[in-house]
């Protein structure tokens, strides 16, 4: 649909002046840098529009977007469920109804952009010499907000910020409770200085920012709580191995859950990615090979597992379809093409039914997901890495899918390993053959060739990655158990 | 909770047991019945990837005998919202799922089917 979404113009920034499109500011959390852009596109595709990144530097606070075709956003407005700060076009009351619904956990505030220069002084000049941007909001009641990205700004020059803007001739009163607009000052600092809090250096670097943005804001994200709502730490029933809500959701997201589709977790584990994408609306199925993961420890007639019971606590039991206690290498599924996605942190942690090395586990999950996918749905996984080995050739190259995949990708690093979130996509229209999950070819590694990152990635991890040799004849043919 | 959407996709993946491996038959059932709101739109979406005859025959075997014979061409909302209670209503809690060819016994329970195959419990 969307595929050149994924076509950055990413040379563009730092605009002097506001163009004639909207441009809407996202502040964004400084954690997860690179799974920002690809959340991102994963929303707009998922309703339809495209966007423009004016702004994308990974280490900066914000982000500047332009959503540029007026037909898309009037589609999103149509559609109904969807909350997007669309409330930019068709302007008679952009404030009626201040929400937003972007689905990015990352994501704290959305807000439209009426000027940014390089300090006060032009910002001033560009609103004195732009007014119509300004205009509609000068009679209302409003409240001001600023902030500091990477410094924390003293609350007397907040003041006399805020204060500056009278000049343009507000006729609204200052409102702190239910204001009818509300403005954001946002100052944008480098964040290399940012790690020193001594008050004569925060002082001295105080309005040293790199750009000024002078914003309205629209809303704030509803996903961000549900990090909180959905903490591991409060939830009714989890395990050892479930996923941190932050993550798992930025995992969903990348699935494209909505209301209607199937999306399917084959290692489901105590239910993690089954929450998040049910949130969002998608029906969703999972399968364990331990289903005491899915159950918990009771038992009997009449007992809920755990599963059912997580679920049950956040509003989403009816849309967990089933669960079931089966090895996806020996799975059920009678037919290929009809899941509108697969999200799933493959167990690398724990060993499967029988040997199986992870380079195989990833093809045939790959292999899967090729044949039991709609056209266009979303395969979506973790790949566990050891960061230095770590090459692009090590993600399954599988003809009917593919990768997408936003500058050097997605990784979550803890330093000697690292887990990259790895998204593709199903460009073949059938269904092709069923996997065989026979796991009987022996992962080719001579001297010479690239070793996969994840190539025994178990073994290393209890290893605790000590640098790996050349490969010598036992380590490096984990052949078939027989 | 076994629902009969979720059961039509399930066949029998023994060794070797490509005859008469679906649908499976239920028996033993406890049967739990949880309205919830009909989505037509991804009713009719489903439509194409369902095997009608077997949904038919199971539904009939649970007690549930609203469906016709042949898959309907044009859907009224009386048979969507017929459709929607025997996909999406209807949980087996408790009993067993069985192949036809080769025998095998899928125990269920508390929603939770079991098609983890003998096999593979042995080598645990």
């Amino acid at each position: 649909m969307l595929t050149s979404s994924f076509v950055c113009p990413a040379t563009v920034s730092r605009p002097s002046k506001v163009s004639k499109m909207p441009l809407y500011v996202l502040r964004v959390c400084m954690e997860h840098a690179t799974f920002r852009i690809p959340s991102l596109l994963s929303v707009a595709q998922l309703y339809g529009f495209s966007i423009k990144f004016i702004s994308e530097d990974a280490d900066r606070g914000i982000v500047v977007i332009e959503l540029d075709d007026d037909e898309d956003v009037d589609k999103l407005l149509e559609r109904g469920t969807l909350i997007l700060p669309a409330g930019e076009k068709l302007p008679p009351d952009p404030y009626a109804k201040p929400s937003s619904d972007l689905r990015l956990t990352m994501l704290s505030t959305a807000s439209r952009l009426l000027a940014q220069a390089d300090s006060y002084d032009q910002l001033h000049a560009y609103l004195h010499e732009h007014p119509e941007g300004l205009r509609p909001y000068l009679d209302k009641n409003f409240k001001f907000f600023v902030e500091g990205i990477n410094h924390r700004i003293p609350s007397s020059r907040q003041r006399k910020s805020i204060d500056a803007f009278e000049q343009h001739g507000y006729t609204g009163k200052a409102a702190m409770k239910d204001p009818e607009v509300e403005f954001i000052i946002y100052e944008e600092y480098d964040l290399n200085e940012a790690h020193s809090h001594e008050k004569s250096h925060r002082l001295e670097r105080d309005g040293q920012f790199r750009q000024v943005y002078f914003c309205v804001k629209m809303g704030e994200s509803r996903a961000r709580p549900l990090i909180q709502a959905h903490s591991v730490k409060t939830r009714s029933y989890y395990g050892n191995t479930s996923m941190e809500a932050e993550m798992g959701f930025l995992m969903a997201g990348q699935a494209l859950p909505a209301p209607g589709k199937i999306v399917y977790d084959p290692f489901a584990g105590t239910g993690s990615m089954l929450y998040s994408c049910a949130h969002w609306g998608a029906t969703v199925l999972g399968s364990d090979i331990d289903g005491r993961q899915m159950r918990g420890k009771g038992q009997g007639k009449g007992y809920v597992p755990g599963v059912y019971r997580a679920a049950d606590q956040y509003g989403v039991r009816d849309r967990v379809l089933d669960c079931m206690t089966f090895d996806i290498t020996r799975g059920p599924w009678r037919r290929g093409g009809w899941l509108d996605a697969v999200v799933t942190d493959p167990p690398y942690y724990r060993p499967p039914s029988r040997p199986y090395e992870l380079v195989n586990l990833t093809r045939d999950l790959v292999l899967f997901a090729r044949w039991i996918l709609v056209p266009g749905g979303r395969l979506v996984f973790f790949l566990p890495t050891v960061s230095e080995d770590y090459d692009a050739v090590d993600v399954p190259v599988v003809e009917g899918m593919r990768e997408l995949k936003w500058g050097e990708g997605s990784v979550q690093d803890f330093g000697k390993w690292g887990r990259r979130l790895i998204t593709m996509e199903k460009t073949a229209d059938d269904d092709g053959a069923r996997p065989s999950f026979d796991d009987s070819e022996a992962v080719e590694v001579d001297s010479g060739a690239k070793i996969p990152g994840h190539f025994q990635f178990r073994e290393r991890y209890h290893e605790k990655f000590t640098p790996r040799l050349q490969p010598s004849s036992s380590a490096a043919s984990p052949g078939p158990e027989t | 909770m076994v629902r009969l959407i979720t059961h039509n996709m399930l066949a029998c993946h023994v060794k070797n047991c490509t005859k008469d491996n679906f649908p499976l038959v239920f028996s033993e059932v406890e049967l739990v019945i949880r309205e919830s709101e009909a989505n037509y739109d991804f009713l009719r979406r489903f439509m194409p990837k369902l095997d009608w005859p077997a949904l038919v025959d199971t539904a009939r075997s649970l007690g549930d005998e609203t469906l016709p014979d042949d898959q309907p061409e044009e859907w009224t909302d009386e048979q969507l919202q017929a459709l929607h209670h025997v996909l999406m209503e209807m949980h087996v809690e408790e009993g067993n799922m069985t192949c036809r060819g080769c025998g095998h016994v899928y125990p269920i329970s508390n929603g939770i089917p079991n098609m983890l195959l003998a096999e593979h419990e042995v080598g645990r």
